[in-house]
């Protein structure tokens, strides 16, 4: 009986030590940005007071998201620094003409459509309010690629368990279901899944 | 210590249990659910800027304006244009899932000669040969295109005929070219101006014509009142979704739609309700009854009612002669409210038959619908998107599919105004293609082109400084400082509407019309017949029951 028990506990802390420790290691493999990006260093140099200055919304309400190469080239079209990120981002993308291919933290399958303009403009949400606090950040955080889904650990959020979370740490489907029970606003299937 | 089987099966236990407390059940479960939505051969739009593109859907001739919701350079979604000033937002089934149909299973990516693999260049070297030994004929879908200048001009070059295929509306105006002399693609409907549409057949709610033009006019004039302004009686057989929303509905017997035009003509006259004098059928009442299932009071009270709000146009869904006369004897042609000339420009044109002697070589345009099959001994190439089987061609030729051609649209066929658009090309066929114009002018480089022929029209447009450019703002042409913004505009989703033409057109009708049996309805949501239907079609238009599909009816 008491041989039986050991073997049985010990079934449950390898069963514990696998899905606490060793399943989000061995689920998320980490991946470099291309090139290293200061949010607040170009907030302060360049006086960019506002995510929307440089995350802008099109004439037609549509989201630019990342902005555009021809924007960062408005400054950078030569070095004006030593980093080995400014040479990169000269070197490889602006002068070659190729956009950098961003690993984007918040893409969603392709199976969801979400309007920016309706979230902003009309609920009037702060975007730090689903991405999180990236304005102030020094430096980009790791892109933690999902092994299976293939989708960016922030869409799920860094707690496995979903417990005790940050705001803008996640952006699940229940994360918006969420945030519209909240603010008391319905939206069908089709509202999100066209 | 020895491990014994009891061992294992009471630690897996343990970690069964263990495991319930740890987040990777639910976690994997996640996982694994949007893992199995990213298989490689289910299709993703590309990542990129997304962006809406105004165009025209050219799946038929009615050229439908469309936005298409471009993501990373590819058409991911696609929606009526609000802008247009005829299809005004609203679209059929097919063209919301248009932009699908290009990744279709039965998309043809390669030349075939008798179903077998073959190059461009052998297709190209057996046209030449038969153009060198014999006739030929080509057939049009969509006459009246930039394309239709290079396909007619090559079969004229080479002493062959020019032919065309109608729709179902230009074929049902077909009769009154024959008595006017005016081409029936001249000529449309003005029902704006309409009072009362005596509709023999014709799906006027569920299918005719521009999507949206007609519903929205009945919407607005006619839905939900007693005694509307717009009074639609619907001559049908069945009760049809027209039908049952319409004013009035007629039931009778199916095919008797000719004889019932001649009862309704013979109590006009004779009960002298037209100030017109005309050719008196030669069918009696008595025998239009028996025809139509109406009793002869039936039908005098049904002309009575027709006559009670002018104007009154008969429409006929194919060319009807009957129908076509009794609204000469209405004074429906020519007139405000009846059948309209809307332009002067366009020359006759001559309807492909089925059956094409003495030709060497056929070559069937990619608009030509899929189930023309010519009868012939001659050699037929045919260009197509799709291989929809069943086409007796000898070759088949891989055209543009939906949104891949640059292509202008002109008038739809039951305007009562004449328009103009240009579709351009927005997305790369992902295999070699050529249209029938390109392939034709690889064999006779003395071709224009189809790009300077829209440039032509488009100078010719900006020289008569008529009309005005539909889009967000109205523009007349007069207010384009050069003819290239004005093609800029026109290539952006502008469309160019001209005034309505006030030349009036008589048709001298010298004896009544034989009897004539009507088809079954058709429409944009039945004339579709390449073979393919996108998903979202099959979804919207064939689960939701809009319209009954042909096979279905047929079943």
């Amino acid at each position: 009986m008491r041989r039986g028990s050991l073997v049985f506990a010990l079934g449950v802390a390898v069963a514990l030590f696998a899905g606490w420790v060793a399943l989000p290691r061995a689920l998320y493999v980490q991946r470099q940005q291309p090139v290293e990006f200061h949010h607040k260093l170009h907030a302060e140099k360049s006086g960019v007071a506002e995510c929307r200055d440089c995350h802008a919304l099109r004439d037609d309400g549509t989201f630019a998201g990342i902005p555009a190469m021809e924007k960062c080239s408005g400054c950078h079209s030569e070095r004006i620094g030593e980093s080995k990120a400014e040479a990169t981002l000269v070197d490889a993308y602006i002068k070659t003409g190729h956009e950098t291919p961003w690993l984007v933290y918040a893409r969603q399958p392709a199976n969801v459509w979400f309007s920016h303009a309706i979230h902003v403009r009309r609920a009037g949400l702060k975007c730090t309010e689903c991405h999180g606090n990236y304005g102030e950040s020094d430096q980009l955080k790791v892109y933690e690629l999902n092994r299976i889904s293939g989708y960016s650990r922030d869409i799920w959020g860094h707690s496995l368990t979903r417990l005790h979370r940050s705001p803008g740490d996640g952006m699940k489907m229940s994360d918006c279901e969420d945030c519209h029970r909240k603010h008391k606003v319905e939206v069908g299937c089709l509202g999100c899944h066209k | 210590m020895k491990v014994t089987r009891r061992d294992l099966l009471v630690w897996s236990a343990g970690a069964a249990a263990g495991l319930m407390v740890t987040p990777v059940p639910w976690k994997l479960l996640d996982d694994i659910s949007i893992w199995s939505q990213n298989w490689g051969w289910i299709p993703q739009p590309s990542h990129g800027p997304v962006d809406v593109k105004q165009s025209f859907c050219t799946l038929c001739p009615r050229g439908c304006g469309i936005k298409v919701r471009m993501a990373g350079g590819w058409p991911v979604g696609i929606a009526g244009s609000a802008t247009h000033p005829v299809n005004r937002g609203a679209l059929c089934p097919l063209a919301f899932g248009a932009h699908q149909l290009n990744w279709d299973p039965k998309r043809l990516r390669a030349v075939r000669h008798h179903g077998n693999p073959a190059s461009w260049e052998d297709a190209r070297a057996a046209f030449a040969k038969c153009c060198n030994e014999g006739p030929v004929v080509i057939v049009d879908g969509h006459p009246g295109r930039a394309a239709s200048v290079v396909l007619e001009k090559f079969a004229v070059n080479r002493g062959g005929q020019y032919r065309v295929v109608d729709s179902t509306e230009t074929d049902a105006l077909r009769p009154y070219e024959k008595w006017s002399g005016v081409p029936a693609s001249e000529l449309g409907y003005d029902l704006e101006n309409a009072q009362t549409i005596v509709s023999f057949g014709t799906p006027l709610l569920d299918g005719w014509g521009i999507p949206g033009q007609f519903t929205r006019l009945w919407a607005e004039q006619a839905a939900g009142q007693n005694d509307p302004q717009l009074r639609l009686i619907q001559v049908e057989s069945e009760l049809s979704r027209t039908a049952a929303r319409a004013w009035q509905w007629v039931p009778i017997h199916a095919g008797a739609e000719s004889a019932l035009a001649s009862g309704i003509a013979r109590v006009l006259l004779e009960e002298k309700l037209v100030a017109a004098r005309g050719p008196v059928p030669l069918m009696t009442l008595a025998e239009v009854a028996i025809q139509t299932g109406l009793s002869p009071d039936a039908i005098r009270d049904l002309t009575r009612s027709i006559m009670a709000q002018r104007p009154v146009v008969a429409v006929a869904n194919d060319a009807d002669p009957a129908i076509a006369a009794l609204n000469v004897l209405l004074g429906a042609v020519g007139a405000p409210g009846g059948i309209v000339r809307r332009s002067k420009s366009s020359t006759l044109q001559v309807v492909a038959d089925s059956v094409i002697p003495n030709a060497r070589a056929v070559l069937l345009d990619s608009t030509v619908p899929w189930d023309f099959v010519p009868k012939t001994d001659a050699e037929v190439f045919r260009f197509a998107a799709w291989d929809a089987g069943l086409s007796k061609a000898d070759w088949l030729l891989p055209a543009p599919g939906f949104l891949e051609d640059l292509t202008d649209i002109p008038s739809a066929p039951s305007l009562p105004v004449d328009t103009y658009a240009v579709a351009p090309n927005l997305v790369r066929a992902p295999h070699p293609v050529q249209n029938a114009a390109q392939f034709l002018a690889s064999v006779n480089s003395s071709l224009p082109t189809v790009e300077q022929i829209i440039h032509a029209r488009c100078d010719n447009l900006f020289r008569s400084r008529a009309g005005r450019l539909s889009g967000l703002q109205p523009t007349p042409v007069t207010s384009f400082a050069s003819c290239q913004k004005l093609e800029e505009e026109l290539r952006n989703g502008g469309v160019w509407m001209a005034e309505p033409l006030t030349e009036s057109f008589r048709c001298e009708l010298k004896q009544w019309p034989d009897p004539f049996v009507s088809s079954r309805p058709e429409g944009w949501s039945t004339s579709w017949t390449s073979g393919v239907l996108p998903p979202l079609a099959s979804k919207l238009y064939q689960e939701s029951n809009l319209r009954d599909a042909r096979e279905r009816r047929n079943a």
